[in-house]
């Protein structure tokens, strides 16, 4: 989805090593370094009409350097176009800025992003696990914990039911 | 405003030498109608605040996602909204297809909407006949309920399942709508305006339900927005947000019908927005049977679409395909999409990343009760504990789809 206003617009405003544009998926889709997040949301949000924040959710790819990613789904309902907006940090340091002072709706999807991926959303106002317990000591969307393999064998019948 | 001792917790200074007491409605209460908890810090009988625990039966969806095959994913979406599980199901399906790109005829985008709406219809009358129940009549909830049991004899009738009813297959259905379907469909519409009428006349315009659910619970639209509201609550506090209309899927845009809207965001509001909405889905259901196109009911999609059973036994492409989609061993495009359905709850959404591995690289359910049941604190603070209890079902918060 092409949008050349918006591109140039945030190409205006915003340095071209802090955003960079992707337009091979379904929406239009920017990419955000990390120290920029609140500042371009912001922009998207007061100026661009981006007022609504749809989804957010974390991802992991395990092979990349900035592993761990947070990807924004934003709805301008005045044009009706969403925006998808990614921003990615290391786990060495997983610490990115909250959203919360934007969108109330931020508040659970951080905390359910920070239980799954372990990323710390710096200056969230209350940034605990909300649907696992509160003592695992994992993330455990993260990719380094695999799910059973089904067709493993050392696992004796009488005792697992199958 | 200082800290209470439970952080998080306001308490106005003037409150300091007050004795304010804990409630804890829930995990297992019958006024949650679900499981999650609410601690509610209350002044006597008004509520200083509350704070929510959810994430009793948290399933990890999107991590056991990662391990299936996309058909298997669609049972999984059953058990988020169960009330209105055929939604979730269609919406799944409708994402794979925009992944692997497969544009749905018109018979089988129809035969969606006649689905979804007959959910939607069974969704919207638990909520509001609940709410009656939770203001003190029952009465409306044992009228509705029959219809709802009717409902669940169509879904029955289609996929032999009631509750959770991994309806639909990915490139249509599993098979067409007999005449059977089609005659229980329309007795059910003919039905239903006299029984919707009747639970109407109960409620809508009843003095106590009305004193008990006007002002109770608001929201404005500025704050519904800001806090991520969408579908029926959102339409209630005046915004006219329907994914149905503003990204139409499933040939929606075929068919002509109103987004209801309300103005102060209450429970009134919401209670009657939901009422005007099953009207509306009616008005759709008759709409799509009565011209319901001739086609086949499923697709083309040898890679998803289990191939029939007779050239499964006799065909050595269809035995292939048959191995390879129960084995799960069909590779999935590389991409990405996010796809939202309008749920019975509001805006339904699947962001799907794909590596093209056999599974999902990453799944995200977007649950619409989720994102708003945290404005729940800001809708109560001040107001009676009777009053929350209604303000919650209105919300129509359920609990799968809460923990997914």
């Amino acid at each position: 989805m092409e949008q050349p206003s918006l591109q140039s617009s945030l190409l205006g405003k915003f340095q071209p090593e802090v955003v960079t544009t992707d337009d091979s998926s379904d929406i239009y889709t920017i990419v955000v370094k990390k120290d920029a997040i609140v500042e371009v949301v912001e922009f998207l949000k007061e100026e661009m009409g981006y007022q609504f924040l749809t989804d957010l959710c974390g991802i992991h790819y395990p092979d990349r350097e900035l592993a761990l990613g947070v990807v924004y789904h934003l709805h301008n309902f005045k044009t009706n176009t969403r925006i998808r907006v990614k921003t990615f940090t290391s786990v060495s340091e997983p610490e990115i800025a909250s959203l919360t002072g934007l969108f109330a709706a931020a508040n659970w999807m951080e905390r359910e992003t920070y239980d799954f991926f372990g990323i710390q959303f710096v200056n969230h106002p209350n940034l605990v696990r909300i649907l696992n317990v509160e003592y695992l000591d994992y993330f455990p969307l993260r990719k380094e914990y695999p799910l059973e393999d089904q067709t493993r064998g050392d696992k004796d019948d009488r005792f697992f039911g199958r | 405003m200082e800290q209470h001792e439970r952080e998080h917790i306001l308490v106005r200074p003037e409150d300091y030498d007050k004795n304010f007491s804990t409630l804890n409605l829930g995990p297992t209460h019958p006024a949650t109608h679900g499981i999650f908890q609410n601690i509610l810090t209350m002044n006597g009988e008004t509520i200083v605040d509350t704070e929510q625990t959810i994430g009793y039966i948290h399933r990890a969806f999107e991590k056991l996602a990662e391990r299936r095959a996309f058909y298997q994913i669609t049972t999984l979406t059953d058990r988020m909204n169960y009330c209105s599980s055929p939604i979730n199901n269609i919406g799944w399906q409708t994402t794979v297809e925009k992944l692997i790109g497969v544009e749905t005829n018109k018979r089988i985008d129809y035969m969606r909407i006649i689905i979804m709406e007959l959910a939607r219809i069974s969704d919207h009358l638990i909520c509001n006949s609940v709410i009656g129940v939770d203001s003190g009549a029952l009465t409306g909830f044992v009228y509705v309920f029959q219809e709802r049991e009717k409902i669940y004899e169509i879904y029955e009738e289609i996929c032999g399942a009631r509750l959770t009813t991994n309806l639909g297959r990915i490139g249509g259905f599993e098979r067409d709508f007999t005449p059977s379907v089609i005659q229980k469909i329309r007795d059910f519409i003919d039905h239903l305006p006299k029984v919707i009428r009747q639970f109407e006349s109960l409620l809508l315009r009843n003095r106590i339900f009305m004193d008990r659910t006007i002002n109770v619970g608001g929201i404005s639209a500025e704050r519904a927005l800001n806090y991520g509201f969408t579908g029926p609550c959102l339409r209630a506090a005046g915004v006219d947000y329907d994914v149905r209309v503003m990204k139409p899927y499933s040939s929606y845009s075929d068919f002509d019908f109103t987004i209801p809207i309300g103005t102060q965001g209450d429970t009134y509001d919401r209670f009657c927005v939901r009422q005007e909405e099953i009207w509306q889905s009616i008005k759709l259901v008759k709409n799509a049977l009565e011209n319901l196109p001739e086609g086949n009911f499923h697709m083309d999609v040898p890679e998803f679409y289990l191939p029939d059973k007779e050239d499964v036994y006799s065909k050595m492409e269809s035995l292939i395909w048959h191995f390879k989609i129960v084995m799960g061993e069909v590779n999935i495009p590389v991409g990405e999409v996010y796809h939202s359905v309008e749920g019975g709850n509001g805006e339904l959404g699947f962001y799907l990343v794909s590596d093209g591995g056999r599974t999902p690289y990453r799944l995200h359910f977007r649950r619409p009760c989720f994102v708003y049941y945290q404005a729940f604190p800001e809708m109560v603070r001040g107001s009676f504990l009777s009053d929350a209890i209604l303000t919650m079902s209105s919300m129509n918060v359920i609990a799968g789809e809460l923990d997914a």
